[in-house]
Order: structure tokens, then C-alpha cells, then sequence
């Protein structure tokens, strides 16, 4: 089993090293500026193959062919975020394995799944070689004292036949996203609130307890909120100390973007739902009502407030 | 200039397949079919006399009928659905749903599924047609004047970065949700729809391999050996994913809930007690 | 001049009981029908379950039963009078109501909206989802002709409307046919939905297979005018209250607090323990009371059902859907007879108000506010009062010399003349008996 890791000058994607671990600390890194990546500890062995821009059609032949030479690669590994979920249906047709999906867990024989959304967890049994992607945050990542032993795979240098879309630039997280990629306390909302106004009440809440308000895809898709609100796998990636939820079920997408809060507070009719699970303080109550009671709250002045 | 959009029709209630009410297709597959048309009335409305075609493609059962006559309301050229009952693997479906695609200038995807939701379609389908790919994008627009066949599309990378893409044909695309809403068909149109047949051609068959399902739950984490003497490692043990052991559930009606939530964030000392008196402490 | 626009026959606007009705009616008679429903499906915007009384549909879709989407079949139907700390239950259990022809049964409206609705698109009405009548379009004379929708050139043209849009009907108001409301005619109801594995269910509450229980209480409501109830589902229980709006507004007490107080009642705890809450829901009820009824034809224009006030909500009655599947039938009727003479005008559906009030729908309305509100179920409300009452005078009455008859020969000879059943009997002494304290 090994660990693919696409790279665009040099920057790993989110979940880069979970792939790594649970490959064992083998992983192959492929891309543009391969040898300023920096996987710290993460790996006790590593392969470079420098592929020049991001290309998927020309990356996808020359993967193939360097993926065939590798020793045992009979299982590869792509973190599940966008450039990983992208190569990896690529490179299957390409060497011809099943592809198998958005995996929250990887072993030889017994795969794990995310599916319908993210709350079923379908458990495949492969047998041969396949490749997958891995949910970002599914696995803790390992951490090896030793300097990894490096290895340069010299790319055979495949003509660029395949037609691709051309990268005219990438862009950072813009300043709008920044403040909840670096907020310390994220409210976050999910299709529990009832309409697009909750979230101008959520957004209130998130400035009275001095953080700032995230959504789940469901939200961001509704355009209640803008995308670049949108917490989790194929949004934003954040890792808050305090992390309070109205509404979120808790699906692997989402929670895998939540990083390791300190301390979870949700609000959500369903105790049972992962969100709730996983949180310090689960509360069960109407979400929206409790908006309006919060609000209440911390509009009122203080005296009004000790009074329940 | 022709346009193809996937739709994947998906019952949500594994019981009642046949069950319209909890059926459809993802935000993101309407997207797809807004983008569609955007593009297609821009070219009209920049003078190109050759119609664009916007046909929408669905591979699935004949529930889908449904949702592809609401497509043609909203104003798509024609419908096809590639008739198969089963749960196909997404290569399967991606060589199926190419050998309807190989004459398209432009293939529009959702970004996911309602059921796989894993975007790898598209990205089978780029392989197969040997299309450009762009997927989960945020924004798709015409380089220069609307007439022109290139397309400017902003995709979304990990950790709220983008990237800016330059795309021509064949290229097979797939959007997010957030990308664009579907506009809503005329009462007259959705009438007419009612009626209008649905083109099927057949589809391959075959079964996924079988798979346990599960709800998710998510996966047990490994803790370090505790270290130190006894005390310290009973501790740790029970400090061990310190966020379940301590976890508390409760059910309160609203205002009740909002006085534990601000009593809770108190005591963790994320409200400065100064400015605010602590909620119940009255 | 030319002639006006005319799209179809008749447009219903609402496709849930009384709509559906409606529109299966007209459609039978081959006039053209358009349904319209805002929902995304019809009963998606009526998530709750209750009890309905499906009889009346013996005349729309004989043997129904066999397709009905039912939870379960009521064959106990008891009524609590609840104090603080007691309970008293008169208890009625008919295991012939849990064969054909049935008589009630729970069911979650989804499935029951979206039945009754699919049988009138197999009858040939065209059902339209996700659409919002926003408004009534009139001619000069104010004779309506057809409705607005919010969707793009939305306009909808058509010989008759019929409104079945529910309580506060938006169509009845703008046409003008409500006087002043005022909330005392309006009660608040609002419902639980609690899981509890379907074995768990049938144990307490003594009913096995698709056998069901439907309890109504009164009192257990914080002393705010009103009552509750208890419904048994599959695998869930439907828990709620139904309030008097002035009153719960005086009260400052919260709908859901007043549900948690009869939760916890010794009457009603042990049946609802452990049990998680799923869904939680609230809503209006135009309370029954001929006072607030509305007309009910204007030109062009019948309203049905709840928008009609035509629900029976007087404290722990709960009964709507039988009125309207009922009053929508007699419009679809009303408004085909209208349509074949060409006239649609008041005069011309003057056959909807006769029809109501020959009627069980007003006869009820008029008869139920004088009935007596703690016996509910018509077995117990005409069988045994007469029974029991003739039993204790007999027994009490002294004839010297003719020597006392026995007990049980009196409850024989009036058990047989009431035409009660002794396994029912038996079985009712028993649920009463277990009930009591
Ligand atoms: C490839 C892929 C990538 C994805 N990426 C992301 C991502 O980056 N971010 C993301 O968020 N999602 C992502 N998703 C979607 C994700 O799988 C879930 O569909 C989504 O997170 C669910 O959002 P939700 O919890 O708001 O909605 P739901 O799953 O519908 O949950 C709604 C919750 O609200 C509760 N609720 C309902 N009514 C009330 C009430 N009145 N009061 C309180 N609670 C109530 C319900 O019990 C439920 O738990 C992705 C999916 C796929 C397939
Ligand atoms: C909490 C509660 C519990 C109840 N329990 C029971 C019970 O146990 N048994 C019983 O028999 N009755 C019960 N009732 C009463 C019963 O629900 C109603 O009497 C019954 O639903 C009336 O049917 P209807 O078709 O007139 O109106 P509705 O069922 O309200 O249907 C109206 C339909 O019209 C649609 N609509 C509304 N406005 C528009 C518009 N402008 N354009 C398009 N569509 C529109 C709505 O979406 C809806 O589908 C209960 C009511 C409540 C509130
Ligand atoms: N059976 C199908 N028929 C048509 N389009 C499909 C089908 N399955 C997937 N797609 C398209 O591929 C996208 C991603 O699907 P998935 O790879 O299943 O997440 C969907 O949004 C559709 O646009």
C-alpha cells in the first residue's frame, strides 16, 4: 500500500498526511515543486515525481507508469480533497483497478465507505489491487522521529497529448474566508435552521460569543450563505478551540473539516445523530427557537438575563 | 454548440424506490442545468443564429421520467435516460453516459450525487471522452464575448484556496451547488411537460458488489501507551477522547437551552464574566 | 367583446383531503382539473399523523381499505378525564373495528395526502406541485375566474376555483366570504412524535398486529381551556395538545411545557417512557363553532375543508380530514352539476350548502356542541349511556312485592336491547377496571 500525494508548488493538500499514515508512511509525492513539500515526520519513506503543472490528463498517463514500477503499490491512497478526488478516478481507468471512493477507513481486504450523504458507512471487501481516496481527518497521522529515506522517480517524459484545462493562477483563501480558517470559536449551522434569515441570527450569536459563522454544504448549496462559509472537506478546513452547531447532523464531510475543537456544543432534535455524539454539551431542542432565546438573551441587559 | 447535462436521479427511501416524493437530483446536478442554459441564452442573446442544444442525460430507472420532464420545462432542448434498474459501478456508468456524450462540445455534471456523492463520474467520463476536466467548480464564464468557445471557471481547492481554469472542448465540467439555482419552469411549460415522451435507449447491467452498510460513525482514534505511574495513567485513560467521557445530553425546551448553552460557554470561559452577569447565577 | 380566456374547467387549489376529494370528483365527471399544492408532494407541508375517519369514502373509493396507507386500525378509543393525580378512562374496544369496513385509523398525512391525491391523478386531474396560489383573478362583476401563481406567467384561467387551501384560507379571505376572526375561535394544537419499538407499543397499550389506540384526554392541560391526545403509530406514539388560544395566551405557559407536564401525569407516563422525541410540531385549528363558519360559495368560488372552518377542534375533538374529503366530494359534485348548466355563479352551486347541510358535516357540527364532550366514540356515546342507565335504575328501583331480578339478568336484557356485544363488554369492564387509579 502507498500513499499518493498530488502537490502544487510544493503545498500538500488538507489530509495529506492521514493518507501517508494509513499507508504505513509510504507515499508517493507527485506534482509541481515536489522537492519543496515538506511532509515533516509524517513518512519514513517517500517518493518524488516531479510532473511540472497541474495537468490531469498528462499527470494521470505519467502516474500510471511510474505507479506500475513502484514497489508494492498494488494499493494506492489519495487524501479525498479536490486534486486527489479528481486524479483518482483517472489513474484507476488508467491502470485499470476499481476505484473506491471517499473512504474512511483503508484495508488490504475491508474498505469503508462514506456514502448518502455522508452518514452510511458501506463496508467493501476488495480483493486485488484498487486505489482509493481517503476522507481528510478519517485517521490520526503518524509521526516518525528519523528522516525519511527519499527516492527521485525520473518521470518518463510522456508527450503531451492529452487535452486539459490550463491553470491561469491560484488564488489564497481570500481575507473572507480567512477569518474562519483562523477563528478560535465557529458557529456553525446546518438545515435544522429553517431559513436564510437564521443564519443572519446565527451570525449575530457568532459576534456576541466573539467568533464568526460557518454553514454545511446543504446551506452553502440553498446559497443561504456563500460558499466560501462552507465547513468541511470541499469547504473550508478549520480547527477552532470552541465549535457550537445548530442543526448539523454531523456527516463525515463536514465533521472531518472541524479539526480537534476543545470544546463542541450542539443544538439538534435527533441525539442520536454523529454531531451530537461527538459533542461536550448535546443539547436536544429546536434549534431555531433556541436562536431566537439566545438572541434574546444576549440582547436583553444583564439583569434580564439571570432571570430565566 | 452543443451541450450534454448529467443528472443522477435518486430515490432517498431504499424501501419505496419507486416512491416519487423522496426522490430527485442534487443541488449541484441543478446547477449544472442552470449553467446549461445560462451559457445557451447568453450565445442567443450575443447573436449566434445556431441554436445551442442542451440536452439532459440520465442514467437510471424509468422513475426518472419525472425529473427529466421537469428539465424540459425549465427549457432543456431534449432528455435521454439510459434505461438500468441496478446500482452500477461509477466506471460502468461513466462508460455508458459516454457513449451518449462523444459529439458534446461541453459535458455539465453535478458535483455529487445524492447516494455515491463521490464526483468521480465526471472524472470517468473525462477519461473516457479524453475531455479537459474542471471539477466542483464555483463559477463558469465565457472567456471573452459569450460566443466564444473557451470558458474562464473558478474551482474550489482545499483550505479555501481556488484556482482559476481556462477550459475549450471537449471538456467535461461539474459544478457545486452554490454555482447557480435552477430557475423555475412556467406553469404553461411544466403542463406541457407532463405529457412529453422520454427518449430511452438501453443501458448496461450488472450489480455493485454486494457492501455492509452502517450509519456512520466516525472511526475509533489509536491513544498513545499512558506513561507516568499509576495515578497519572488512570487519568489518561479516562481523559481519553476527554470530549465523549465527559459528554452530557440533555433535553431542554428553548430558553432553557439557551440558558445552558451561555452558562455552559461561561463556564469554559469563553464569555468574560464582567461584561455580562453569568446567566442563572441570580 | 371576446370571449374570456379559459385555461380548464376548474382549478383546486390544495391538494390535501377536501383538494383531492374535489378534484377526483370533477375529474370522474371528465372536466378538466388542474390541483395545485405549494407542497413539493401533496401532505409534505402536513408532517403530523392523527386519526381519521375514512367511511365517507366508501362512496369515493370503495374499498378503500385495501390500499389505504394506515398505521394502524383504531379498535380502542378511550377517553381520560385527568386530575392532578388521578385518572379516570371510559375505554371502548371493538375488535370489528379492525376488520373491513374499519372504522378509524392513524396514518401520517404525507402517506395519506399523497394517496388520496394519486387517486385523483388516476382519475385523471392534473396535479401540480411546488406552485403557490397567490391570488384570485375576477371579472368586472367580481365573478372569480381563475388564480395566480408564483411561478413565471403564472396566471391560471378557469370556469370554477375551488379553495381547499386549509385553515386561514388566504382564497376565502381575499374573496371576502370570512367576517371578522377573532382568536377565540382558533385553538393551537401541537404534537410529539415519540419512537418506541412497535412490540413496546402493542404491550402497553394491550393491541397486537395492526391494532391501534386513540385516547383522548381531558384535563392533563395546566388548567389551559383544551385536552390531549394519545395516538398509537406502527412504532411511534403521537402525543399532544390541543389549546385554546386566549387562554394559553394568559397563561404564559409554553405549548411544549404544557405537553411535558401531561407526559409526566402518572395517567400517562408509563405509556410514553423511554421514549425518544423525532418530531415536534405546532399549528392552528379553526375551532368548531358555526359562528365562525364562513359562506361557502361566492361566484365562481366554493372553499372546502379547514378553509371552510369545517374541523371540529371543540377542546380534546380532534376531527377534520373525514370533513373535508367529505365537503370536498359535495363541492366536486356542487361545482360538476354547475359546470353541465353552465351557470357557476352563487345561485348556480347552491348545491354545496345543501349538501353540507343535509349532511353528517354541518349535521355534526351542530349536533357535536351540544354533545357531551368527555364521551367521544358513538358506541359509547348512544349504546352505553342508555344501557347503564337503564341498569342502575332497574336495579335501584324497589317493585314489592316482585322480588328484586338479578344483576346479572338486567345487564343481560339491557346489554341485548342496547345490541353491546359481551366480548366487547367484558373486555371494556376490563381495560375500564385496569384503568381506574
Ligand atoms: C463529496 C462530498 C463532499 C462534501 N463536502 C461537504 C463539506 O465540505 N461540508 C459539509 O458541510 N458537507 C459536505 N458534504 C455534504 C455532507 O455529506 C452532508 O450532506 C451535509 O454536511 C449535511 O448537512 P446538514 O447537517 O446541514 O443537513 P442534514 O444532514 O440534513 O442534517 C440536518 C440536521 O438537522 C437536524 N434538525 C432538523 N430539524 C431541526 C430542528 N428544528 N432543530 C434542531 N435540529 C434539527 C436533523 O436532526 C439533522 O441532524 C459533502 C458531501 C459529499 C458527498
Ligand atoms: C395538530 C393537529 C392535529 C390534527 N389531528 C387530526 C386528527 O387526528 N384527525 C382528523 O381528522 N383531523 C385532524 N386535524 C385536522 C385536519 O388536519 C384538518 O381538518 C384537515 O387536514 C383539513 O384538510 P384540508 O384539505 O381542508 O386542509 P389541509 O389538510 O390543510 O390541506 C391544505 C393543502 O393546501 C395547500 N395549500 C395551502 N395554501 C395553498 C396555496 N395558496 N396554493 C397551493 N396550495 C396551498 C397546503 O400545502 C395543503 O397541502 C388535526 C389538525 C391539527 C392542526
Ligand atoms: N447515473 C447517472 N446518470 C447521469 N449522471 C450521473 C449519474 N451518476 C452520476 N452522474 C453525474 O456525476 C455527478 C457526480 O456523481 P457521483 O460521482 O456519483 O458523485 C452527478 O452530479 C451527475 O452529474
Amino acid at each position: 500500500m502507498i500513499a499518493l500525494v498530488p502537490v502544487r508548488h510544493g503545498v500538500l493538500p488538507a489530509g495529506a498526511p492521514d493518507a501517508i499514515a494509513e499507508a504505513g508512511g509510504r507515499v508517493l509525492i507527485a506534482g509541481s515543486g515536489v522537492a519543496e513539500a515538506a511532509i515533516g515526520g509524517h513518512a519514513d519513506e517517500v517518493f518524488l515525481a516531479e510532473l511540472g503543472p497541474f495537468e490531469i490528463g498528462r499527470w494521470t498517463a505519467a502516474l500510471a507508469a511510474v505507479v506500475e514500477e513502484l514497489p508494492d503499490s498494488d494499493i494506492v491512497v489519495l487524501p479525498h480533497t479536490p486534486d486527489g478526488r479528481d486524479l483518482a478516478p483517472r489513474l484507476a481507468a488508467a491502470l485499470d483497478r476499481p476505484l473506491l471512493a471517499g473512504a474512511t477507513e483503508i484495508r488490504a481486504h475491508r474498505v469503508r465507505v462514506a456514502r448518502r450523504g455522508g452518514l452510511e458507512l458501506h463496508e467493501l471487501r476488495p480483493s486485488g489491487p484498487f486505489v482509493a481516496t481517503l476522507q481528510p481527518g478519517a485517521c490520526d497521522s503518524l509521526s516518525f522521529d528519523s528522516t525519511p529515506i527519499v527516492h527521485r522517480v525520473d518521470v518518463t517524459d510522456t508527450p503531451a497529448t492529452a487535452h486539459d484545462a490550463t491553470v491561469v493562477e491560484v488564488l489564497p483563501p481570500d481575507t473572507q474566508t480567512m477569518d474562519l480558517t483562523e477563528a478560535s470559536r465557529i458557529v456553525g449551522g446546518g438545515a435544522g435552521l429553517d431559513s436564510d434569515e437564521r443564519f443572519t441570527q446565527l451570525d449575530r450569536f457568532a459576534l456576541a460569543i466573539g467568533g464568526v459563522m460557518g454553514a454545511t454544504r446543504v446551506i452553502t448549496d440553498r446559497s443561504w450563505v456563500h460558499h466560501d462559509r462552507q465547513i468541511g472537506t470541499t469547504g473550508v478546513v478549520i480547527d477552532p478551540d470552541l465549535y457550537v452547531s445548530f442543526g448539523v447532523s454531523g456527516a463525515v464531510q463536514h465533521t472531518s473539516g472541524l479539526g480537534h475543537p476543545d470544546h463542541i456544543i450542539s443544538v439538534n432534535i435527533d441525539p442520536h445523530c454523529p454531531m451530537m455524539s461527538m459533542s461536550d454539551l448535546a443539547i436536544v431542542a429546536d434549534a431555531n427557537e433556541t436562536l431566537d432565546e439566545l438572541l434574546r438573551l444576549l440582547d436583553a441587559p444583564a439583569t434580564a438575563e439571570v432571570t430565566p | 454548440m452543443r451541450i450534454a447535462v448529467c443528472w443522477k436521479w435518486v430515490s432517498l427511501d431504499r424501501e419505496r424506490e419507486a416512491d416519487r416524493r423522496w426522490a430527485g437530483v442534487s443541488a449541484a446536478d441543478e446547477a449544472a442545468l442552470e449553467v446549461a442554459l445560462t451559457i445557451a441564452d447568453e450565445r442567443r442573446a450575443a447573436g449566434d443564429e445556431e441554436p445551442t442544444d442542451v440536452t439532459v442525460i440520465c442514467l437510471g430507472p424509468a422513475g426518472a421520467d419525472d425529473v427529466l420532464r421537469d428539465a424540459l420545462a425549465v427549457g432543456a432542448t431534449s432528455v435521454v435516460r439510459v434505461d438500468s434498474s441496478t446500482e452500477l459501478d461509477s466506471r460502468v456508468v461513466a462508460i455508458a453516459l459516454a457513449g451518449q456524450l462523444d459529439d458534446r462540445d461541453l459535458v455539465l455534471c453535478g458535483d455529487y450525487s445524492l447516494d455515491r456523492g463521490t464526483g468521480s463520474v465526471p472524472a470517468f467520463i473525462a477519461g473516457e471522452l479524453a475531455s479537459a476536466q474542471a471539477l466542483g467548480l464555483l463559477e463558469v464564464r465565457p472567456v471573452a464575448d459569450s460566443t466564444a468557445l473557451a470558458w474562464r471557471v473558478v474551482r474550489r481547492l482545499d483550505g479555501g484556496r481556488r484556482e482559476i481554469l481556462d477550459v475549450t472542448p471537449p471538456a467535461v465540467l461539474s459544478v457545486e451547488g452554490s454555482a447557480a439555482s435552477l430557475r423555475r419552469a412556467s406553469l404553461a411549460a411544466s403542463l406541457a411537460a407532463r405529457s412529453a415522451p422520454v427518449e430511452t435507449v438501453r443501458g448496461p447491467h450488472g450489480r455493485l458488489p454486494e457492501a455492509e452498510i452502517h450509519p456512520y460513525r466516525p472511526r475509533a482514534r489509536v491513544v498513545p501507551a499512558p506513561a507516568g505511574g499509576s495515578l497519572d495513567r488512570v487519568r489518561q485513560i479516562l481523559d481519553v477522547g476527554g470530549s465523549e467521557t465527559h459528554a452530557e445530553l440533555v433535553s431542554l425546551d428553548p430558553p432553557a437551552a439557551a440558558l445552558k448553552i451561555l452558562d455552559q460557554l461561561h463556564d469554559w470561559g469563553y464569555l468574560d464574566a464582567p461584561e455580562r452577569a453569568h446567566p442563572g447565577s441570580g | 367583446m371576446t370571449p374570456p380566456r379559459v385555461d380548464v374547467d376548474a382549478i383546486v387549489v390544495g391538494a390535501g383531503p377536501a383538494g383531492a376529494a374535489a378534484a377526483t370528483v370533477l375529474a370522474r365527471k371528465g372536466y378538466s382539473v388542474i390541483l395545485l399544492e405549494r407542497g413539493s408532494f401533496p401532505g409534505s407541508k402536513n408532517m403530523y399523523g392523527g386519526v381519521v375517519y375514512p367511511r365517507i369514502l366508501d362512496q369515493l373509493h370503495p374499498g378503500w381499505w385495501n390500499d389505504a396507507p394506515i398505521q394502524r386500525w383504531i379498535t380502542r378509543r378511550s377517553t381520560m378525564i385527568l386530575t392532578d393525580t388521578q385518572a379516570l378512562t371510559v375505554d371502548f374496544r371493538s375488535t370489528s373495528w379492525g376488520t373491513p369496513p374499519y372504522n378509524g385509523a392513524t396514518a401520517f398525512r404525507p402517506d395519506w395526502d399523497h394517496w388520496l391525491a394519486s387517486k385523483a391523478e388516476a382519475d385523471g386531474a392534473q396535479l401540480v406541485c411546488s406552485t403557490t396560489a397567490t391570488g384570485l383573478l375576477t371579472d368586472e362583476h367580481g365573478h372569480v375566474t381563475g388564480v395566480t401563481t408564483d411561478r413565471p406567467d403564472g396566471d391560471l384561467y378557469a370556469r370554477i376555483v375551488i379553495a381547499c387551501d386549509g385553515v386561514n384560507s388566504f382564497l376565502a379571505k381575499q374573496a371576502g366570504l370570512y367576517g371578522e376572526v377573532d382568536a377565540a375561535n382558533y385553538t393551537v394544537g401541537v404534537k410529539e412524535t415519540i419512537a418506541l419499538p412497535k412490540h413496546v407499543i402493542d404491550e402497553r397499550f394491550g393491541v397486537r398486529d395492526r391494532e391501534g389506540v386513540d385516547i383522548e384526554i381531558l384535563g392533563g392541560t395546566s388548567g389551559v381551556n383544551g385536552g390531549g391526545f394519545v395516538y398509537t403509530n406502527l412504532d411511534t406514539l403521537a402525543v399532544g395538545v390541543v389549546l385554546k388560544l386566549p387562554k394559553l395566551a394568559a397563561q404564559k405557559l409554553r405549548p411544549e411545557e404544557i405537553i411535558a407536564n401531561l407526559k409526566a401525569h402518572p395517567g400517562i407516563a408509563p405509556l410514553v417512557e423511554g421514549g425518544d422525541v423525532k418530531e415536534y410540531s405546532a399549528h392552528v385549528i379553526p375551532e368548531a363553532g358555526l359562528a365562525m363558519m364562513p359562506k361557502m360559495t361566492g361566484d365562481g368560488l366554493l372553499i372546502a375543508g379547514d378553509a371552510a372552518a369545517l374541523c371540529l377542534a371543540a377542546g380534546i375533538w380532534l376531527e377534520g380530514v373525514n370533513f373535508a374529503m367529505a365537503s370536498g366530494m359535495y363541492a366536486g359534485e356542487a361545482a360538476a352539476e354547475a359546470l353541465a348548466a353552465d351557470d357557476t355563479s352563487a345561485a348556480g352551486l347552491a348545491g354545496y350548502e345543501r349538501r353540507l347541510n343535509d349532511t353528517f358535516v354541518l349535521r355534526d357540527h351542530r349536533k357535536l356542541r351540544r354533545a357531551p364532550r368527555l364521551v367521544l366514540s358513538d358506541r359509547v356515546q348512544h349504546l352505553y349511556p342508555d344501557m347503564i342507565a337503564n341498569t342502575v335504575e332497574r336495579m335501584f328501583r324497589v317493585d314489592n312485592p316482585t322480588p328484586k331480578p338479578g344483576l346479572r339478568r338486567i345487564l343481560n336484557q339491557e346489554r341485548k336491547r342496547a345490541g353491546v356485544r359481551l366480548k366487547d363488554l367484558a373486555s371494556d369492564a376490563l381495560d375500564g377496571l385496569r384503568s381506574f387509579g
